[in-house]
């Protein structure tokens, strides 16, 4: 079981649950978990081809999957997953 | 409806202020009840867009982690995000609608001349193709 932790705003999707405990082996896998017990989160997280939406990014502990290996990332009993959004702006582009 | 209550409020302004005329960022904490939000705490964070920062920032995923680390630990929600628009109004741009998150108030200043001018919220949608304008009230 890893526990993963959903952010506010998503909480109404997961049964007003501020964490879930899953299981899973994988980031992939956890995250399939979770988003087939709550089938209202996936469209939050996911667009219409099926990948994560381009704001997502997916955190075990301190760690970035992106920079360690992404959906195959191996999770254990004591892991935490995050959800962080990626947010920019500016008045230019460039 | 965002409501943002006196003290996060001026430090809002005091660091959009103080990092003029480059663009300041940071986050909103507080509650969120009956679709209202009311904003008890902001946190100033680094801008962390590399190059020019007169029109551009960015959030460190990190600091937005700690951030949400630290609103459960006391008791609080992340509800949006603020930055400033250096000598411009306080729309969403282009470049804001195309790197928002959906879940969060976007609070945008327009800093004139070093000085206050005014200030937005906006909610973009999941498509970052557009945002709607939130209600914003400051103080109490
Ligand atoms: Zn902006």
């Amino acid at each position: 079981m890893a526990k993963i932790l959903i952010p506010t705003p998503l909480r109404q999707y997961a049964g007003r649950q501020d964490a879930v405990e899953l299981n899973g082996s994988t980031v992939g896998e956890v995250l399939d978990a979770l988003t087939s017990s709550f089938q209202d989160l996936r469209r939050h997280l996911y667009n219409d081809e099926g990948r994560l939406r381009s704001f997502v990014n997916v955190y075990v502990n301190d760690e970035d999957i992106r920079y360690l290996s992404k959906d195959a990332t191996p999770v254990g009993e004591n892991d935490t997953i995050s959800i962080v959004p990626s947010i920019a702006g500016g008045l230019h582009a460039g | 409806m965002v409501r943002i209550e006196t003290q996060p409020w001026e430090t809002m302004v005091e660091h959009a202020r103080r990092v003029y005329p480059n663009e300041c960022c940071g986050v909103m904490l507080g509650k969120a009840s009956n679709g209202e939000k009311r904003v008890s705490r902001a946190v100033p964070l680094d801008n962390a867009w590399q190059g020019e920062q007169r029109a551009r920032y960015e959030l460190r995923p990190e600091d937005l982690l700690a951030a949400e680390r630290e609103a459960r630990a006391q008791g609080l929600e992340l509800i949006g995000i603020y930055h400033s628009h250096p000598d411009c109004d306080a729309y969403f741009s282009e470049t804001d609608l195309k790197n928002s998150c959906p879940w969060y108030s976007f609070v945008v200043l327009s800093i004139q001349r070093g000085a206050f001018g005014h200030a937005n919220s906006w909610l973009p949608n999941a498509e970052q193709t557009a945002a709607e304008k939130e209600e914003l009230i400051c103080g109490e």
